[in-house]
């Protein structure tokens, strides 16, 4: 192979994952998935869980409220830290700030139902429940180690009632959250009652398979390395989502201002993607043969059920605080991870799969330990970790290794280290990374036990 | 009036500077503005979380971007008193 061919077939292998990426699983998860960001951030005051962090709080209330803070607060890493040192200096102290600290990055919403639908349910609840769990013990851990110094801080910031006035999050928003995951779970789960077609119609032509062989001799697909190919609904869908992009652009990049021709167009537009890619299409000789699923008929319902909400029970500031937080997060994590699918993809075909075997193909000690330093030295921007997982995972690393990269990935990068070294200084610091470092590696272990 | 934006520059910061500057010209009073960034000068005040919004010294939102209304009426106060 020369190098033309060698340069070509690397280029096609990145845009085949991105492509993959766009128009199949992805679309149905992380479109909620932003969505659900967003009104966290905007309809959720922050005091509905500081106020359980409070200098006075017993250490059954602070940690668990720690850990499920993670989820709501920690959607956007610029909020982290803030929090992470006013818990700390004002607040509950140092075991359940260490605590926020690690359960914040690992849980949040958008990493946990990307790494759910991409690399599998298994490691996503793993890295829900293991991060809470070792958070706490960390968040211990340190207190304990660190008691002394503890003591002396509560006495020197013994002031405020900062933490103590209170902030109810009405039953609306609950029920808003809940359509708003339903979205997401009807468009993700795969169970028969939602993947089945009920009904089922074919637009006749015979254009629909040409298109289709043309399309897999442009994005070839090939299972052995996890490339899946793109149907002629992807096409439809990748087409949807730039026009998502453009409309939005102008709709929505100071929706806090009021709404504009713009807002509704890629609001409609996003309804209608979601819509779309619930059918199930396949192109036949016959022509393009559509089934109507259960998954169509819920996304109908409860999109429907979001829009009357939205428009109905919310005031028009909340729901443009929501879009204006969701778009955010959508320009500040997007092009990052388009960049970051198309590299992972062409990794694949780089690095011989037989380096990720013998490093990392088997559940040892070894290997989880390599897991955890490649997470530690390669800083990935969120949620970038999930397309370098399933790139390893294709390679045929073993899940357990995988896991212990994906806690210590977002936990440990050197950035996030030196950030923390400014709060709460070297030596805790130093404390903290090793910490990580163990139970993650140890988390790997035993998942990768169980999984085989 | 001093109006201080804390926060570590991220968007949401960016956007209550914004807001903040636009209800001080709207109103058309004088004000000078301060976007602290060092997390340690952050924490002299008892805010919880960013972005927050400090006129003259008093704490008057943390952790939100509060409505236009809401700002123009904090800076009519610091004005009158």
């Amino acid at each position: 192979m020369n190098a033309v061919e060698y340069i070509s077939m690397l280029l096609q292998t990145g845009l085949g994952s991105l492509a993959a990426y766009l128009a199949a699983h992805v679309l149905l998860c992380l479109l909620p998935a932003f969505f659900i960001a967003g009104a966290l951030s905007a309809l959720i005051p922050k005091e509905a869980i500081t106020k359980y962090l409070g200098r006075d709080a017993s250490k059954w209330v602070s940690y668990p409220a720690s850990a499920l803070g993670g989820f709501v607060l920690a959607v956007c890493s610029c909020t982290i830290m803030p929090l992470f040192a006013s818990i700390y200096k004002k607040g509950a102290g140092l075991g359940p700030a260490i605590t926020f600290l690690f359960v914040g990055p690992a849980i949040n919403i958008l990493a946990i139902s990307f790494t759910g639908v991409q690399i599998g349910m298994d490691i996503a609840l793993a890295r829900v429940i293991l991060a809470m769990i070792f958070g706490v013990t960390i968040g211990l851990i340190m207190a304990w180690v660190f008691r002394k110094d503890d003591e002396e801080h509560n006495q020197a910031t013994n002031n405020n009632n900062l933490f103590v006035h209170g902030a109810k999050v009405p039953t609306r928003t609950w029920v808003f959250f809940a359509l708003l995951l339903g979205v997401l779970i009807a468009g993700t789960l795969q169970v028969g009652l939602l993947t089945n077609s009920y009904a089922g119609f074919t637009l006749p032509g015979s254009w629909a398979e040409g298109f289709q062989s043309r399309l897999d001799a442009w994005v070839p697909p090939n299972p052995a390395l996890g490339i899946e190919g793109i149907g002629v609904q992807g096409v439809l869908l990748i087409s949807l989502l730039v026009l998502i992009g453009v409309a939005s652009w102008f709709g929505l990049n100071e929706v806090d201002r009021g709404y504009n021709a713009w807002t509704y167009t890629a609001l409609v537009l996003i309804s209608m993607t979601l819509i779309v890619a619930s059918f199930k299409v396949a192109a036949t000789p016959t022509g393009l043969s559509v089934g109507l699923t259960g998954k169509l008929f819920a996304e109908i319902i409860l999109i429907g059920l979001v829009w009357w909400m939205a428009s109905k029970r919310f005031e028009t500031f909340e729901i443009q605080q929501w879009l204006w937080e969701m778009w955010r997060f959508v320009k500040q994590i997007i092009p990052l991870l388009v960049v970051g699918v198309f590299v992972a993809g062409m990794a694949r075909v780089v690095i011989p799969a037989s380096w990720i075997q013998s490093l990392a193909g088997r559940n040892t000690l070894l290997a989880n330990l390599a897991g955890v330093l490649f997470g530690v030295f390669m800083y990935f921007p969120t949620l970038v970790e999930v397309p370098v997982a399933q790139t390893f995972l294709s390679l045929g690393m073993h899940r357990g290794p995988l896991l212990a990269y994906l806690l210590a990935d977002p936990e440990l990068s050197l950035q996030s280290i030196l950030i923390t070294n400014t709060v709460i200084g070297k030596k805790k610091t130093a404390v903290y990374v090793i910490l990580v470092a163990i139970f993650s590696t140890l988390a790997g272990l035993i998942f990768g036990f169980f999984v085989r | 009036m001093i109006i201080k934006i804390l926060g570590s520059g991220c968007p949401k910061c960016n956007r209550l500077e914004q807001l903040a500057r636009d209800a001080v010209a709207e109103l058309g009073v004088a004000a000078e503005f301060e976007h602290v960034r060092q997390m340690a000068d952050i924490m002299q005040y008892d805010i919880m979380a960013t972005p927050a919004l400090v006129i003259n010294e008093q704490v008057k939102s943390s952790g939100r971007i509060p409505q236009m209304h809401e700002i123009s009426g904090w800076i009519q106060e610091a004005q009158v008193s």
